[in-house]
């Protein structure tokens, strides 16, 4: 019941400060929470479960590509598009992990390399279907039930979004489920022999996390209501990976806090010293990974019983 | 102790291990080995290194294929099936070298241990099902019980990589019973354990057997195994060379020359004095 509460008051905290912001915080503020929702399932992923998947930016750009696609272009109903892009995003997830998963972890890095690669290579070459590189323009999101969901409304859509995967996430992570994929991270020879089945933990894992960056990604096409190739790149991809390592790999408040520096920071020290911000962006992640290897959530917790 | 009734005329065996073989090339490591495991037993299998100890527990535990043969457990036969599929069926090993979890707490190392019996829909976690939720607490709660059990309900909250190596090898006992396992594989258990720790360990293992569950030990340090098995089986160069109470095998001419005539003598001392 507490935690109902607790998560009703954040809902309405975060929805808040949503009617409060002009366009251009509001633009920010929604790519922070899209980012926050992101880093979260990537640090299931890539923290608690240990695997080095590059695609999850990838399935954020398919779960976008796929509803805006259904949406306009099929002309299925939103919920249908959304439906279809959850079953595509499981098909895509399946079809790559249960392969690599069952090979070394070093396999899954180059599978879904080559993934996030080819879906570039798809989205540039897909002609109409995808707009080519100047990819998919001029679209909105469908009433829903006679209702425009625009402006400070489609920011509480993004909030719900970040606050159910954090649910989410934290509900899978405290549970046998959780305890499990830290097991295989930690030890899959030890992990087999307490009866967990090593393979399917980790495509179920791989999966589900996919399917909630895709998730993310149906919301985000609605955002600027345009999606292109450049967005979907590796670039992003990494950026994800630093979000997590620099917050605290395995932690979930690292996770927000991760991504709140590295997508923020940006605009803090451009105005600084121009564009010579990225170089200062490399050094601060440096120095960060080489001062405390548990990443920034790491400052917070080191005092003892602060993890509990 | 060797005087105690050994459970063995209590019906079906737990175990039935017959004419097991393993060849690694040219080499044959087990062969043609068969013996019978019962419900409540302490099996003890012993012989000099190499003699194929860790090929046979590696094969009962699906670590390893068996080459010819075959494994039953309460009737059904399991020669070939993967670790967690032998996990699933109440089979639970503990390692030679302590392989725990690094990073988590004594309680949640034993609630691995529990993933057979917990794992639920997950759909069931996603939405926060009471049922999920009290499960879950239930298992905290066994979890803390076990580690009264094996002596380690002070530091449960603590992380395992504090444990010193004795304390690891009683941490991975706690593991295996949070399975609620028909039958446990312990690998050298006593290795590199102070005297007061392998007496601490050799209790555990009696009242694990006095729970009605099997226990199947390896060790090649003989005085540990004797004083706490009820049967014993002699393994040479992968052979069965002798069978019977310990008492029996203290005196076998065969297992003396075994041990005797292998570096076994060292090693049989090492053991205990390490
Ligand atoms: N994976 C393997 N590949 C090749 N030979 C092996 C392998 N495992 C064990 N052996 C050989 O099988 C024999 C039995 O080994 P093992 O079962 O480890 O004996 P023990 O545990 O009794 O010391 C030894 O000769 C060993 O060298
Ligand atoms: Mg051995």
């Amino acid at each position: 019941m507490k935690t109902v509460v607790q998560a009703a008051l954040v809902i309405v905290v975060l929805s808040a400060i949503g009617f409060l912001l002009g366009p251009w915080q509001t633009d920010i503020y929604r790519k922070l929470l899209l980012w926050i929702a992101l880093a979260l399932s990537y640090n299931f992923l890539f923290g608690v479960a240990g695997q080095v998947a590059f695609s999850h930016f990838t399935f954020y750009g398919i779960g976008a590509y796929a509803i805006v696609i259904l949406v306009t272009q099929v002309g299925m109903p939103l919920p249908l598009a959304a439906l279809a892009g959850v079953a595509l995003c499981v098909v895509l997830a399946l079809a790559v992990a249960i392969p690599a998963t069952r090979l070394d972890g070093f396999y899954l890095a180059l599978a879904t390399l080559a993934l996030a690669q080819l879906f570039i290579v798809f989205l540039n070459e897909g002609g109409a279907v995808t707009g080519g590189t100047g990819g998919l323009a001029s679209y909105r999101l469908p009433d829903i039930a006679g209702v425009t969901l625009s402006g400070p409304r489609y920011t509480v859509v993004i909030v719900l979004l970040t606050t159910l995967t954090w649910g989410v996430i934290s509900r899978l992570d405290r549970s046998w489920f959780g305890r499990a994929c830290r097991a295989i991270r930690d030890n899959p020879q030890a992990a087999a022999a307490m009866g967990i089945d090593v393979a399917r933990t980790r495509v179920i894992a791989f999966t589900l996390t996919s399917v909630l960056a895709g998730i993310a990604g149906m919301v985000y096409a609605f955002v600027d209501n345009t999606v292109n190739p450049p967005i979907f790149g590796l670039e992003n991809a990494f950026l994800l990976l630093f979000m997590v390592i620099i917050g605290g790999s395995g932690s979930q408040f690292g996770a927000v806090i991760g991504a709140t520096v590295l997508y923020l920071l940006p605009f803090v020290l451009a105005p600084l010293i121009g564009h010579h911000h990225a170089l200062v962006f490399g050094v601060v992640m440096l120095a960060v990974i080489l001062v405390q290897p548990r990443g920034l959530v790491g400052l917070v917790k080191s005092r003892p019983g602060a993890g509990q | 102790m060797s005087g105690q009734t050994t459970p063995q005329d209590r019906g079906q065996p737990l175990l039935t291990v017959r004419a097991l073989t393993r060849r690694f090339g040219g080499l044959v490591a087990v062969s043609g080995l068969d013996f019978d495991l019962h419900a409540g037993e302490i099996l003890g299998l012993i012989g000099p290194n190499g003699a194929g100890k860790s090929t046979t527990f590696n094969m009962i535990a699906g670590t390893l294929t068996p080459t010819t043969g075959d494994i039953h457990l309460a009737g059904r036969p399991v020669g070939g099936l993967p670790p967690h599929e032998m996990a699933a069926r109440g089979v639970m090993r503990t390692f030679q070298h302590n392989n725990l979890f690094a990073g988590m707490s004594l309680r949640e190392n034993v609630m691995i241990g529990m993933h057979v019996g917990l794992a639920s829909s997950l759909l069931g976690v996603i939405t926060g099902r009471a049922a999920v939720r009290e499960s879950e607490g239930a298992a905290r709660r066994r979890a803390d019980e076990l580690l009264d059990f094996v002596g380690l309900a002070d530091v449960r909250e603590h992380d395992v990589t504090t444990l010193s190596f004795g304390q690891g090898r009683l941490l991975e006992a706690a593991r295996a019973l949070a399975g609620e396992p028909r039958l446990i594989l312990f690998d050298e258990p006593a290795a590199g354990l102070a005297p007061a720790e392998c007496d601490r360990l050799g209790r555990i293992l009696q009242q694990i057997a006095a729970r009605g569950i099997g226990v199947l030990l390896i060790e090649h340090d003989m005085r540990f195994l004797l004083e706490l098995a009820h049967r014993v089986v002699v393994l040479d160069h992968g052979e069965r060379i002798a069978t019977g109470t310990p008492e029996e095998i203290r005196h076998d001419r065969s297992v003396i020359a075994a041990y005797l005539g292998s570096s076994a003598r060292t090693t049989a001392a090492g053991g205990t004095d390490a």
